[in-house]
């Protein structure tokens, strides 16, 4: 099966050759290396560093710690100003950064490390939400500053004195009275674990600083322009002095969104002006972020023939010791936990709660797989109580397109009965498996705003300047792709230039599947203001009305003549030389505000699979794997057909094994021997993916985002056909072999 | 510092190296061969995979010195004249790499494995390249690319 040359990803040629290059590649001349003492202390005042002796050893060049940044303006944040650059007189984590080793190379800085030695106080601490919330809990911080409309639209409701940092609330309906009158109440707590992204790329930043010219990063962040915010507020350099590059990323996943490493980064080589690299190892990755693990009480209100009445959704999640975009996980998660149902009475709280953990962060789906295991649980749990098929459950209340999730919430887009029922039939039925489904409804967090330039040269090469990261989905070739078709030129003229603040124009960031939609739509425009450009060019040239002419594969076609791009610019500009360039802007004006509907589109999925338990042991094998998207319209189908392929095993490993673990406020499992994710052979043994095309989303051609749908149903799914098939109903994830014997045997004992 | 003789693509190298220097470390930044990739640092995800006389070896987790004397291969040996060969080939046709990060050691993995086993069957595969680790594809691309060589 090879594929059409269209649907090659010029990126992919470069990274299966070895050549393409990541951050942790780049080489600067005079580069030193930095590596980070980390705290051992769950929370602790700092009362003194002694590094001395590491200074002494060969190749250090400098210690740095809290006192070298004092000068600084340096807490910083996305929603609430709440962290150090590194830490002052506290550290508030096991993990959180305290001293910076810099020597000439990563060995010299790796071993001055064990030099260094830190004087803790230690004060009471809390790993758990739930004892977080207790009255007499210690507070991970006293105060909270929060930012309005920093990055993110709106601000973060926190309760001071608490450490609660976003308390949410929405209500419909009339709650209450929708329970008072039920036929059945059902009441239920799910829990979904604390879950590592591990992108197989550490975090990287190699950045330099000079007053003259300011600073320059070379980064793997997710949000360039969120980069630069940042910066610009603790260190006061312009924008325009703050350049951030980011080249290929090796995966994200959520873990590299918002602003993570490259503030510190930034303070080490603007305190030493010399070129640094600061790359952690995949162990102090997951000491970086994580996702927040969350507990889901759901009540629903249910008539005898299972309509669906009311739902009250209270979610607590895990914060961790710094907000990070927490405030925005605790909504979606409330939003996530209705599904694709019409409920007419909804109440939905959210909680999210800072601890003594590794911050908790955006990870695929912010806030969905928690909510949706839990939803998608409780609507078999239904099914079950009221002898239902729970398929004819889902049918009976899923949304029909145009109808509402929530009454201040943009109407449904899809037909979600279409996915569901093309999953089932696609689902193979053998004999000794037992099968479950799972449907879920998210709404995109996207903000409208980016912009992108088009650039065209005599010889008709095009260069498309975009800041959407190539983090492996595949953005820059959907880019050359619609530029190639907006100006009518072969795909192989275009390049899209690597991601430059300094020469793309502003986007808000990659990711909530927002780019081929925000960014696909810049592109056209830029790619259409440069076609009008050369269209206007062509009738001055050849003395036409605009209407007579037309793009053509490497020039203009005027009344059947074909003129090369050549022939034209030499003629209008009078040399051989000179290019033409659009620009394109999505903002919330555009196509009179229908961008800023939220959400957008509706991502949603539909999955099913079938599992055989081996009883002896607990384990769960899943066989049999069918995920359906309604993506509007394929672009690239190989990458959107890998989207949901990598989206569902990854959820595959929070539902069957993953979870970081604290004891004692220090984490045991944190590196890749402890921590287990899907390998090769635990991915099923059929798998098949459905994209459902009906040109109706809002980008190109019909197009939706996609990518991160697909993760939600997993778990659901799995649990749905472990209890269908074997009688036990888990509502703790991962369901690990123990956690499914223990099931088991108490089911057959009785209990 | 040690003295280290070995051949990197069919090129015979002769450099130094300190006792505790790894593979992968000459490989990068001696050498400047920056394709071999580093993640888990501990022989679990395959990222780093290199062949060392034949046999996928971790080279965040192998002495550079154990390489003396021995035949190294990396990602960048195998495309010849600016031609991948079939195993990068495969890969790229059937989209069985997303961020990239994985795919040199994963490219690295099924070239040995081929070597082995001439007529791999599904369970042979997903045996032999239990040792990588995507975090992108869910492997499904990848195993349709390693059966579209057999
Ligand atoms: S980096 Fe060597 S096996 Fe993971
Ligand atoms: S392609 Fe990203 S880890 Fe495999």
């Amino acid at each position: 099966m090879t594929q059409p040359a269209a649907q090659i990803r010029r990126d992919s040629a470069e990274k299966v050759t070895g050549e393409a290059r990541f951050v942790t590649d780049i080489a600067l001349p005079g580069m030193l290396h930095a590596r980070l003492l980390r705290s051992t202390m769950p929370h602790a005042r700092i009362t003194g560093i002694d590094a001395a002796a590491a200074l002494d050893m060969p190749g250090v060049v400098a210690v740095l710690t809290g006192a070298d940044f004092a000068g600084l303006k340096h807490e910083w944040g996305l929603f609430l100003r709440d962290r150090p650059l590194i830490a002052i007189d506290r550290v508030r984590y096991v993990g959180e950064p305290v001293a910076v080793v810099v020597a000439e190379d990563e060995y010299s800085a790796e071993e001055a490390l064990d030099a260094i030695v830190v004087d803790y106080d230690p004060l009471p601490h809390v790993t758990d939400a739930e004892a977080a919330l207790a009255p007499d809990a210690p507070l991970v911080h006293e105060t909270m500053e929060t930012l309005k409309d920093f990055y993110f639209k709106g601000e973060a409701k926190p309760l001071p004195g608490t450490n609660i940092f976003q308390n949410y609330r929405y209500e419909c309906g009339d709650v209450d009275a929708a329970f008072a009158a039920a036929d059945h109440v059902f009441e239920d707590a799910y829990d979904f674990p604390m879950v590592f992204h591990y992108a197989m790329e550490p975090h990287c930043v190699v950045a330099e600083y000079s007053v003259r010219e300011g600073f320059t990063l070379h980064s793997c962040a997710q949000s360039p322009s969120a980069v630069q915010k940042v910066l610009h507020a603790i260190f006061g350099t312009p924008l325009s002095k703050i350049r951030v590059i980011v080249p290929y990323v090796g995966g994200g996943f959520g873990g590299k969104a918002s602003v993570k490493l490259d503030p510190l980064a930034a303070g080490i080589a603007w305190k030493l002006q010399r070129p640094v690299r600061l790359c952690l190892s995949v162990a102090e990755s997951m000491l970086t972020c994580r996702r927040l693990n969350a507990r889901v009480h759901l009540r629903s209100a249910v008539a005898k023939d299972g309509t669906l009445l009311a739902k009250a959704v209270r979610v607590v999640m895990n914060g961790g010791a710094y907000a990070d975009t927490g405030p925005a996980v605790a909504i979606k998660a409330a939003n996530r936990a209705i599904g694709p149902y019409r409920i007419p009475n909804l109440r939905l709280e959210a909680q999210a709660v800072y601890t003594n953990t590794v911050p908790g962060a955006a990870f695929r789906s912010i806030g969905g797989p928690q909510a949706v295991w839990a939803t998608e649980s409780q609507m078999d749990t239904i099914a079950e109580a009221l002898e239902l098929d729970p398929l004819e459950l889902r049918r009976r209340n899923l949304l029909r397109r145009g109808e509402t999730v929530r009454p201040d919430l943009r109407s449904i887009d899809v037909e979600m009965a279409e996915a569901l029922g093309e999953v089932s039939k696609a689902l193979p039925h053998r004999p000794g498996e037992a099968r479950g489904f799972a449907v879920a409804a998210s709404d995109p967090g996207i903000m409208p705003i980016g912009s992108a330039m088009v650039r065209l040269g005599i010889d008709g090469s095009i260069t498309v300047m975009a800041n959407s990261v190539e983090i492996g989905q595949g953005v820059r070739a959907v880019l050359a792709k619609l530029a190639a078709e907006a100006l009518n030129q072969p795909i192989a003229a275009v390049d899209v230039a690597e991601t430059d603040t300094l020469t793309a124009p502003f986007d808000w960031g990659t990711g909530a599947s927002r780019s081929t939609v925000i960014m696909g739509c810049a592109v056209q425009e830029a790619a259409a203001d440069a076609g009008r450009k050369l269209l206007a060019m062509a009738a001055t040239t050849y003395e036409v009305p605009e209407s007579e002419c037309r793009l053509v594969e490497g020039g203009v076609l005027v009344r059947n003549q074909h003129h090369t791009f050549r022939d034209l610019f030499h003629r209008y500009f009078g040399i051989d030389s000179g290019d033409v360039s659009g620009i394109g802007s999505i903002t919330p004006q555009y196509r009179n505000g229908a961008f800023l509907q939220a959400p957008l589109f509706w991502e949603t999925a539909a999955a099913g699979c079938s599992i055989s338990v081996d009883e002896d042991t607990g384990e769960i094998l899943v066989k049999d794997y069918v995920s359906a998207a309604d993506v509007g319209r394929v672009i690239n189908r190989l990458a959107a057909e890998g989207q949901d392929e990598g989206a569902a095993m990854q959820g595959l490993g929070h539902s069957l094994f993953e979870e970081l673990l604290y004891e004692d406020g220090q984490p045991v499992n944190a590196s890749m021997i402890d921590y287990h994710v899907p390998l090769i052979d635990e991915s099923p043994a059929h798998f098949e993916t459905i994209l459902i095309e009906n040109g109706d989303g809002p980008g190109p051609g019909g197009a939706r985002g996609m990518g991160e749908g697909a993760i939600l149903p997993v778990a659901p799914a799995i649990a749905n056909a472990l209890a269908a098939g074997h009688g036990v109903r888990i509502k703790h994830l991962p369901l690990t072999p123990e956690k499914v014997w223990r099931s088991l045997r108490a089911a057959k004992a009785g209990l | 510092m040690h003295d280290l003789a070995f051949a990197v693509n069919g090129e015979q190298r002769s450099l130094q190296v300190e006792p505790r220097e790894l593979l992968i470390d000459v490989l990068r930044n001696q050498l400047g061969l920056t394709g071999t990739k580093r993640s888990c640092d501990v022989q679990v995800c395959g990222a780093c995979t290199v062949l060392v006389d034949g046999q996928p070896t971790s080279a965040c987790s192998t002495l550079a010195v154990e390489a003396d004397g021995c035949a190294v291969q990396t990602i960048e040996g195998l495309a010849k004249d600016g031609r991948m060969d079939r195993i990068q080939q495969a890969f790229l046709d059937h989209g069985a790499l997303q961020c990239g990060f994985c795919t040199p050691g994963f490219v690295m993995a099924v070239h040995a494995l081929l070597t082995q086993h001439e007529k791999p069957d599904d369970a042979t595969i997903r045996h032999y390249l239990h040792g990588n680790i995507c975090r992108c594809t869910g492997y499904v691309k990848i195993i349709e690319a390693v059966k579209s060589l057999v």
